[in-house]
Formats: structure tokens, C-alpha cells, sequence
């Protein structure tokens, strides 16, 4: 080892140097923009990643037997790291100091400090999407939950074609929101209206169309969590049922006294995903209704988004509004806000399960 | 040494396989209207055979929002040497990144161009499109409604009445096909219907009603005699159509010779000529005309403008763009920008007249100075989207009456506009 150590050295810290000066020279171009080529190559590219090798490399050879094994970890974990951080954790703190701005999407002229924070509190519109949110979750929740679980019970009888029924409860999840907004919005608009003979869609109406929302949803998402809740109930041991057969408990107190408590874990997925996922409802927002709906008098105001989540709000906010700051504020809230219910929701579940 | 060959072998056959940001030579440009998308290829490659130069065209349209789309590009570092922008809230967006163009050849041969505050022209002007209320001619001519006598509203209601009593003789669904649906049609109510209010009558240059909307406020008078009209509309369209319809279905009705009326503007020419070629057949390939939203006695002129315009970007290729527009302004360009596009040509030198049920009546229009501006364009991006769409449909719905829609309206442009 002694006599390589100095070859090792020699070796390390060239690469390191030269990996260095890559790399500066890459991000130099990139912000100078002054791109040196060879012929019709872009050697912008191709020093940064050379560059990153050779650093990387360069590390790999530093002469040191005691941390050696930390290296090599942290080589390995590198990719992930970076791939982490570029798409997670940077986006996070940029969109953090950009909700501080009145940036429009292209350029920011002033930071406004808590201006978009404050300002949000006192908009009619977006407090009632963040409400409207909250009851749309609550309802969803108990809705998805109680549905995919009745079908499950019935998807895992002795009934003839149950395999049919699942791939049929299942198949509207395959569809994306945006076509089953629309699909529905179809039925709602001419199928409906025909065989009700109303003059105007549901989803002309604030109320009705809420509820147009939520049963879409719950059509679109129960078949999924149903397939988690079979999964679950195929997990219950047989020999727990056998011997609560033998003991002649009733199919109820099956249920209510083996099943349920049985797979408690299955229940705090099911409540999560409808939870979150409720939360972050966009798509079929967006093109069954587009937030419509009239309010009549909501902090003393006429509001026009009776049926906007706070996800197209914010999108609304950035998009239709050019004020990507204060959408970004509204977001930062939001992500609070996701955070701090699913962090209580797998809380208080976690407490209820059973160990098997 | 071996190994440390063996890696600078690797190292280098890295270099080798890394693919390189592509030079394409030439111009992009980024069209908002996905219905010339093919004819603006076309004119791409025939300007390519007469000049060797390649401009790729990139078309977005029904229902991408554009301006989002170039956001991302220029984050991006990908602008595009010439991009679409509808008014002066969009442009906002590009403060100092758009070129200067008044110096250009087709400056001068056209008045259609946009002007920023600064007083640059920053806007080419690729088509012009007009919103009147649009008539079929058999229908009205079978209903012995003669569309010259329609100058006023009781003239308006005086021939929607003649036609509703012949409705199952002239074998026709509803005298107007009007739909508020604000989830779908949004745009047509709130902005083009809610221009006639800001515009209808007025010279191209005036801008009183819609500085007062800028500031937040309705013109009592006036709001209500449109109110009056909207509310004639509400009551003599397809009530499967109203409020639960779609733009395909209404349009597609008018093209099919179900509609006397329809409130769309120049651009469903096209629709009645190709998508519904079929239905228009059936129904006679009648002609088409316009007539004034006269909600007021005297009202006497339809709103022409360029819907949206082109910009160049300042750090593209900015020569290249320039002379391709300039190209495009030309003749060549213009014969496939109206014959092939169905644009109505905003330049003056331009003889070539469109096959479209649409060109001839704006024309007559444009050539009499019958012709008032879209000044709704410059009004908040979000508003009718957001806001008046909604009310159009209450209004619709029944939900409210005349005193009431004019009511909401005040308060919530009041609210909404600051």
C-alpha cells in the first residue's frame, strides 16, 4: 500500500482538478452563454458529466484505508441523493422563496414578503375552495371507504363470475380523470337531463354539481381501494375463520369480531390513500365542472367557483391568473396542511392495529 | 496502469455516446390556432423551397393554455423565435423580450398590427376575425325577415317573433342558438358577447366603456338595454342548448340549418365548410350574413380584429423571423393564409378573398367602416373565466332576471377589478 499511496495521491487529486475545471467551465458557458464546439457538437454537456466522473472518481481515489467504505457508500448513494434532491428538494425551496415574490412565471420584479401569505386569508374565493376541500375529503373518505369495502365483502363470496365483477368494479380507476370528467359530463349534460326531463344539467347548480364530483369519484376510485381490501381479507387466516365457524359465530360477528379488527393495517391504507388523494383532487374537478357554480353571499361577496378544489385553485391562481407567486404561497399552505392531517391520520391508526 | 487505461477508455466512450443539444438551423414558430396548423405547415415548406430556409411550426391549441406552455419554454431556454399572444394581459408577460417591428415592410400595409403603451409595433396580425350575430339567409329569407330591418331591438325581437311563430314551418329547433353554458362556453359569453356591450357602435378607437370597466365600474344605461338583449336571447334559444350545450353542438346546429341566429363570431366558417360539410350540405350550403348585436337603436357595427398576434423574440434568431413574417405579409403568403387557412386577410394590398360562408359579409362590413374593436381583450385574463361566464349562465338558467344579472354583474366587476 505504501507505494501506491503516493501514486494514489498524485492520481486523486489530478482527477479532482481536472473535474473541477470541467465542471466551472460547463457552468460558466451555461450562464455566460458563450458555448464552445467542436464542429457541430455542444461540449457544454459533455463537460459537466465528464467533469462529475471525474470528481467522482477522483474522490473514489483518495489514498485513505479508514474511510474508504464511507466513500464507496456514499458514491453509490450519489445518484440517488442527486436525483433526489434535483427533483424534490431544490423545486421545495425554490418554489418556497418564490411564494416571498410577485413572480408571474417569468420574472419577479419585487419580494413582497408575507404579502401572499396574508393576502390569501382575506380572498372569499380561495377560503371557500379550502372549505369546500375539507367537506369534499370528509365526505369522500367515509363514501370510498364504505363502498370498496361492501364490494370487497362481495368479491370474495362463493359468488359465480366474482372474478368478472372485480376486473368490472376495478376498471373505471384505469381511466384517467380528464376522459371520465368528460364521459360523465356527457351523462350528466344529455343523458340525464333526458331521462329526468330537467331543463338543466346537474352541473349547473352548485350543489348538485358537488355532489356530480363526488359520486364520479367514488365510482372512479372505490374499485381501486376495493382491490386493497381483498387483498386485505385474503391475508385473515383461515384457520382464525374455521375455528370461529366451529365455535357457531354468525357471519356478522365473523365480520365485526375477526375481519375488521384483522386487518386494521389494511384499513389505515385505504383511509390514507382516499385521504391524500381526496385532498389532491384536480383531474375530474377540472373537466366535469372547471370549479363552476354559483355562491350567493360567502363572506359577503358573490362567488363564481362553487365547485373549486383547492388544487384548481392554485392551478387557477397560476395559470389563469399570471400570479405563479401567490399560486405558489397557496400551495405551500396546502403542502402544510397535507402534511400535518396525513401525519395525525397514520398516528391515530397506527394505534388500533393488531399484531398477528 | 492497466486499470487506469481501462477506466480513460470508459471515460472517453462516455464522451462519445453524450448527445449533444441538436443546432437545427432556422426559425420555430409557436401558433395558439391548432385549425390553420396544416396550412401554416405548408406555408412553411413553400417558403423553405423559395428561400432555403427552414421554419418549423409548432402548433398548441383546444384548451392548452399557451401562455403556460411558453413560461415553460422560457424557463427552459427553449423560446421559440416567434410565439402567438392574445392582448395586452398576455404580453405583460414578455415585457422588453419582444422585438420592435415598425420598421418592417408590412408594417405599413396593414393598421391591424398590435401597438404596446410604448408605442412599438409588437404584433404581427396574422388573420382578422369578426363577432356579429350571425344570420342564415334561406331561414330569414322563407320567414320574410328582411336582415337590413333589424336595427334596434324592438326590430330584434320584432323578427325573432316573426320567425318563432313559423318555427315548425321552416322546420328549424329554435330561433337563436345561444349557449351560456360558463363551464364550456365561458369565452363566448363573457368576452365576445360582453364586448358588444364595451364596443358595439362605437369607433375602433373608443375605449370609454371599457376604461370604465378598468376602473370598475357599468354603465347603468347601456348594461341594461344589452341585458335586455341577452335576456331576448335566453328566451328564444334551444333550451337543450342553453345552458347544458356545448360550442360542437351549437355550432354543428347552425351548420345543420337548425338555428335562425347564432352567437359565434367568423371563425365557425370554416367548421361549416369542413368538420360539418356534411350537415351544412343538407341544409342548402345557405349563405351566411352578419347583423349587429343592436341593443340599442342605431347600433350599426360588427367587432373585427386580429384575434391574437405573433411577437418575435428578441434573443432568437431575430433577422430570420423578421423575414419570414415579411414573406407571409407578402403575396405568396397571403394566398395560402386565405385560401387554404380561411383568414381574412388584414392587409390592405391583399386581393385574395376567401371561400368562406363568412368572408364576403365581413368585408361588406370593413369596407363600409362598419367595424368597432375588441376591446374586451385588454379586460383581466381571469374575469370571464372566472367571474362573468358564471353569471351568463345564472342569467340562463333563470336563476336571475333582468334587474338582477345587471345587479351581479356591477358588483361582482366591482369586486373583481381594482
Amino acid at each position: 500500500m505504501n507505494e501506491n499511496t503516493s501514486n494514489r495521491k498524485t492520481l486523486s487529486m489530478t482527477l479532482l482538478g481536472v473535474g473541477t475545471i470541467l465542471l466551472i467551465a460547463a457552468l460558466y458557458m451555461d450562464f455566460s452563454k458563450n458555448y464552445i464546439r467542436l464542429g457541430s457538437f455542444e461540449l457544454r454537456g459533455a463537460f459537466l458529466v465528464l467533469g462529475a466522473l471525474c470528481v467522482l472518481a477522483g474522490i473514489y481515489f483518495i489514498p485513505t484505508i479508514l474511510h474508504h467504505r464511507a466513500i464507496i457508500n456514499c458514491i453509490f448513494l450519489f445518484p440517488l441523493l442527486f436525483t433526489f434532491a434535483v427533483t424534490v428538494i431544490i423545486p421545495m425551496f425554490v418554489g418556497f422563496f418564490y411564494s416571498f415574490t410577485d413572480w408571474n412565471g417569468v420574472t419577479f420584479t419585487k419580494m413582497v414578503g408575507f404579502e401572499n401569505y396574508a393576502a390569501m386569508f382575506k380572498e372569499p374565493a380561495f377560503i371557500w375552495s379550502l372549505l369546500l376541500t375539507v367537506l369534499f375529503v370528509i365526505v369522500n373518505m367515509i363514501l370510498v371507504n364504505l363502498v370498496a369495502f361492501l364490494l370487497a365483502l362481495l368479491c370474495t363470496t362463493k359468488l359465480k363470475g366474482v372474478g368478472f365483477f372485480r376486473a368490472a368494479y376495478f376498471l373505471p380507476n384505469l381511466i384517467g380523470g380528464i376522459v371520465l370528467g368528460y364521459i360523465w359530463q356527457f351523462i350528466f349534460s344529455n343523458v340525464l337531463t333526458k331521462i329526468l326531463n330537467s331543463p338543466h344539467s346537474a352541473l349547473a347548480t352548485t350543489k348538485t354539481a358537488f355532489i356530480a364530483i363526488i359520486v364520479v369519484y367514488v365510482w372512479q376510485y372505490a374499485g381501486y381501494i376495493m382491490l386493497i381490501y381483498i387483498n386485505g381479507l385474503a391475508t385473515v387466516p383461515k384457520d382464525v375463520l374455521e375455528a370461529a365457524q366451529i365455535d357457531g359465530a354468525s357471519d356478522i360477528a365473523t365480520l365485526f369480531k375477526i375481519k375488521i379488527p384483522m386487518i386494521a393495517a389494511t384499513f389505515t391504507i385505504c383511509t390514507f390513500l382516499t385521504l391524500t388523494s381526496a385532498f389532491k383532487q384536480f383531474d375530474v374537478n377540472l373537466a366535469l365542472t372547471n370549479g363552476g357554480g354559483t355562491v350567493r353571499g360567502f363572506m359577503g361577496k358573490r362567488l363564481s367557483n362553487g365547485t373549486q378544489m383547492i388544487a384548481l385553485n392554485i392551478y387557477n391562481t397560476a395559470f389563469a391568473r399570471d400570479q405563479y407567486g401567490y399560486a405558489q404561497a397557496k400551495a405551500i399552505l396546502f403542502f402544510i396542511i397535507l402534511a400535518c392531517v396525513s401525519l395525525l391520520q397514520v398516528r391515530i391508526s397506527n394505534k388500533r392495529e393488531v399484531e398477528m | 496502469m492497466k486499470k487506469y487505461l481501462a477506466i480513460f477508455l470508459v471515460l472517453t466512450m462516455f464522451v462519445a455516446l453524450l448527445p449533444t443539444a441538436a443546432f437545427a438551423d432556422g426559425i420555430r414558430l409557436f401558433n395558439g390556432k391548432i385549425e390553420i396548423a396544416e396550412p401554416l405547415n405548408h406555408a412553411a415548406k413553400a417558403y423553405e423551397e423559395a428561400t432555403g430556409k427552414h421554419v418549423e411550426v409548432e402548433s398548441l391549441g383546444g384548451g392548452v393554455d399557451l401562455q403556460a406552455t411558453l413560461k415553460q419554454y422560457y424557463q427552459a431556454g427553449n423560446m421559440p423565435e416567434i410565439f402567438v399572444f392574445e392582448g395586452a394581459p398576455d404580453l405583460a408577460n414578455w415585457t422588453g423580450m419582444v422585438v420592435d417591428m415598425s420598421d418592417q415592410a408590412w408594417a405599413a400595409d396593414t393598421d391591424a398590427g398590435f401597438v404596446d403603451e410604448s408605442g412599438a409595433l409588437v404584433g404581427f396580425p396574422y388573420t382578422t376575425e369578426a363577432i356579429g350575430l350571425a344570420y342564415n339567409k334561406s331561414i330569414l329569407e322563407k320567414a320574410g325577415v328582411d336582415p337590413k330591418s333589424i336595427t334596434g331591438p324592438e326590430s330584434m325581437k320584432a323578427a325573432f317573433e316573426a320567425i318563432d311563430a313559423k318555427k315548425d314551418e321552416l322546420g328549424i329547433t329554435a330561433v337563436i342558438g345561444y349557449c351560456a353554458n360558463a363551464t364550456e362556453l365561458y369565452w363566448s359569453t363573457g368576452q365576445h358577447l360582453f364586448g358588444q356591450y364595451l364596443d358595439a357602435g362605437l369607433e375602433r378607437d373608443d375605449t370609454t366603456y371599457f376604461d370604465l370597466l378598468m376602473q370598475g365600474k357599468l354603465d347603468q344605461e347601456r348594461f341594461t338595454k344589452f341585458a335586455e338583449m341577452v335576456d331576448l336571447f335566453n328566451h328564444y334559444s334551444d333550451p337543450a342548448l342553453l345552458v347544458s350545450g356545448n360550442y360542437d353542438m351549437q355550432v354543428s346546429g347552425f351548420a345543420a340549418g337548425k338555428y335562425a341566429f347564432v352567437t359565434q363570431g367568423s371563425w365557425i366558417g370554416s367548421s361549416l365548410t369542413n368538420q360539418y360539410k356534411d350537415q351544412y350540405a343538407a341544409a342548402g350550403n345557405f349563405e351566411c350574413g352578419y347583423v349587429p348585436y343592436a341593443f340599442i337603436e342605431g347600433i350599426d357595427t360588427i367587432l373585427t380584429n386580429a384575434p391574437s398576434h405573433w411577437a418575435v423574440y428578441k434573443d432568437g434568431n431575430v433577422a430570420e423571423a423578421e423575414e419570414f413574417l415579411n414573406w407571409l405579409a407578402g403575396p405568396d403568403g397571403q394566398q395560402i393564409m386565405v385560401q387554404e387557412a380561411g383568414c381574412v386577410s388584414p392587409f390592405k394590398s391583399c386581393t385574395v378573398v376567401a371561400n368562406d360562408p363568412f368572408a364576403a359579409p365581413v368585408s361588406e362590413f370593413a369596407a363600409a367602416g362598419k367595424t368597432s374593436a375588441w376591446h374586451w381583450m385588454g379586460q383581466p385574463s381571469n374575469l370571464a373565466q372566472d367571474f362573468t361566464g358564471a353569471i351568463f349562465q345564472d342569467f340562463a338558467m333563470g336563476t336571475e332576471d333582468v334587474q338582477s344579472f345587471v345587479e351581479a354583474m356591477t358588483d361582482i366587476i366591482a369586486d373583481n377589478i381594482k
